[in-house]
């Protein structure tokens, strides 16, 4: 799955005033560079704010799974808004509630709960980009 | 602008997943608003200006702005002025090392210590303009201040992760509910001002009001009249007779 338009665009809420959103960041980060950089695509949340035409192309063509911080869900919205289409939207908050045990701390720097919750969600990232990867070749079989 | 209380400067970072240079201006923003101006600063994240409410959107009128790019692009200032005001200064990462002759960051994730270098570079500047556009020049820029200022105080404040939303309060304009940006803080300076509910303050009333907010002119009759009654009753609240 190496083609473009065949990755799937990983956008993480760039939120900047509490952990949550450098957690969202830092699980984009993981799965883009190390877990699945095959088959994946990290899109800037700003250019869609602006409305960046390689980037509102990307999650035109790219199923998009997106990491939000905050309940008001500015990475989902902002993909819809683009004209992309939400294989799955995460947040960072349910991720936490799971793993009480991870409380992320720090801003600029995660601290080391910060850093393992962002590398649950990066898992669980990766297992949907896996499964998106399945789906399609499934369908393409079937037309084949 | 009145002097409202609590007056900060805005700061919003473009904070671009993709360039390492987009990381410096998170960190740069990050260490401003942290470190270096913790009682003189606020941020929004920049999404908020579409994905927010009316309180979000007039971050930029009610603050004045600095954006801080990554690049040439300039999403922060380009949607900064679409969706909210002007920014009152600016800040592109790259233009910057050029001009200092500093070296290309690297490492989106994890910056490299050219990154590091950037990042101070960066924040040593977005303080500066932080100082001037407060009209506190001359102060040093590593002086860490210590304390945390209140925040702005929550009235209908349309929050985000930030929580840096503005205030709106929603009043009753002939008939018909409008929320009014900021009007919290513009009743608590004239509070505090000692003026009493009458005709002259409910023109300066009108007048503050339309630096946050758009007021159509034929509906100015009616705004004065809705704020001069919303006036009278933060009074009696404050001190019921």
């Amino acid at each position: 799955m190496s083609d473009d338009k065949n990755r799937v665009a990983i956008v993480p809420c760039s939120g900047i005033g509490k952990p949550f959103g450098s957690v969202s960041r830092e699980a984009a980060y993981e799965v883009c560079e190390n877990l699945r950089p095959d088959d994946t695509r990290l899109v800037a949340l700003s250019k869609l704010v602006l409305g960046e035409s390689t980037a509102c192309a990307t999650v035109a063509h790219c199923p998009a799974i997106t990491i939000d911080g905050c309940k008001l869900m500015c990475a989902a919205r902002m993909v819809k808004q683009s004209g992309g289409t939400v294989a799955r939207e995460l947040t960072v908050l349910d991720a936490y509630r799971e793993h009480r045990d991870l409380k992320p701390e720090g801003i600029a720097e995660l601290n080391e709960a910060g850093l393992k919750l962002a590398r649950v969600l990066a898992e669980e990232i990766a297992e949907t980009v896996a499964e998106i990867g399945r789906s399609k070749a499934g369908k393409g079989g079937s037309h084949a | 602008m009145p002097n409202l209380p609590q007056r900060k400067a805005g700061v919003v970072a473009c904070s671009g997943e993709e360039l390492a240079e987009g990381t410096v201006s998170r960190l740069a923003a990050l260490k401003v608003l942290h470190e270096l101006r913790p009682n003189d600063t606020v941020t929004i994240c920049l999404p908020l200006f579409l994905a927010g409410g009316e309180g979000d959107r007039a971050f930029a009128r009610f603050h004045p702005t600095i954006t801080v790019d990554g690049c040439e692009l300039r999403c922060a200032a380009r949607a900064t002025e679409m969706y909210s005001a002007k920014p009152a200064a600016s800040i592109v990462v790259n233009e910057l090392l050029a001009e200092q002759g500093l070296a290309k960051p690297e490492g989106c994730r994890r910056l490299n210590k050219a990154g590091e270098r950037a990042v101070k570079a960066v924040a040593e500047r977005l303080t500066t303009l932080v100082d001037q556009v407060l009209g506190k020049k001359g102060r040093p820029v590593e002086a860490k201040e210590v304390g945390t200022s209140p925040a702005l105080p929550e009235e209908a404040v349309v929050t985000c992760s930030c929580g840096s939303g503005i205030p709106i309060r929603k009043i009753a304009v002939a008939g018909q509910a409008v929320g009014i940006v900021a009007l919290p803080l513009i009743l608590q300076q004239f509070r505090e001002a000692g003026r009493g509910p009458d005709e002259a303050v409910a023109r300066e009333l009108l007048d503050a009001v339309k630096i946050y907010n758009s007021v159509p002119p034929e509906a100015e009759p009616d705004y004065r009249v809705a704020l001069l009654r919303e006036y009278a009753a933060f009074c009696e609240q404050e001190h019921p007779q």
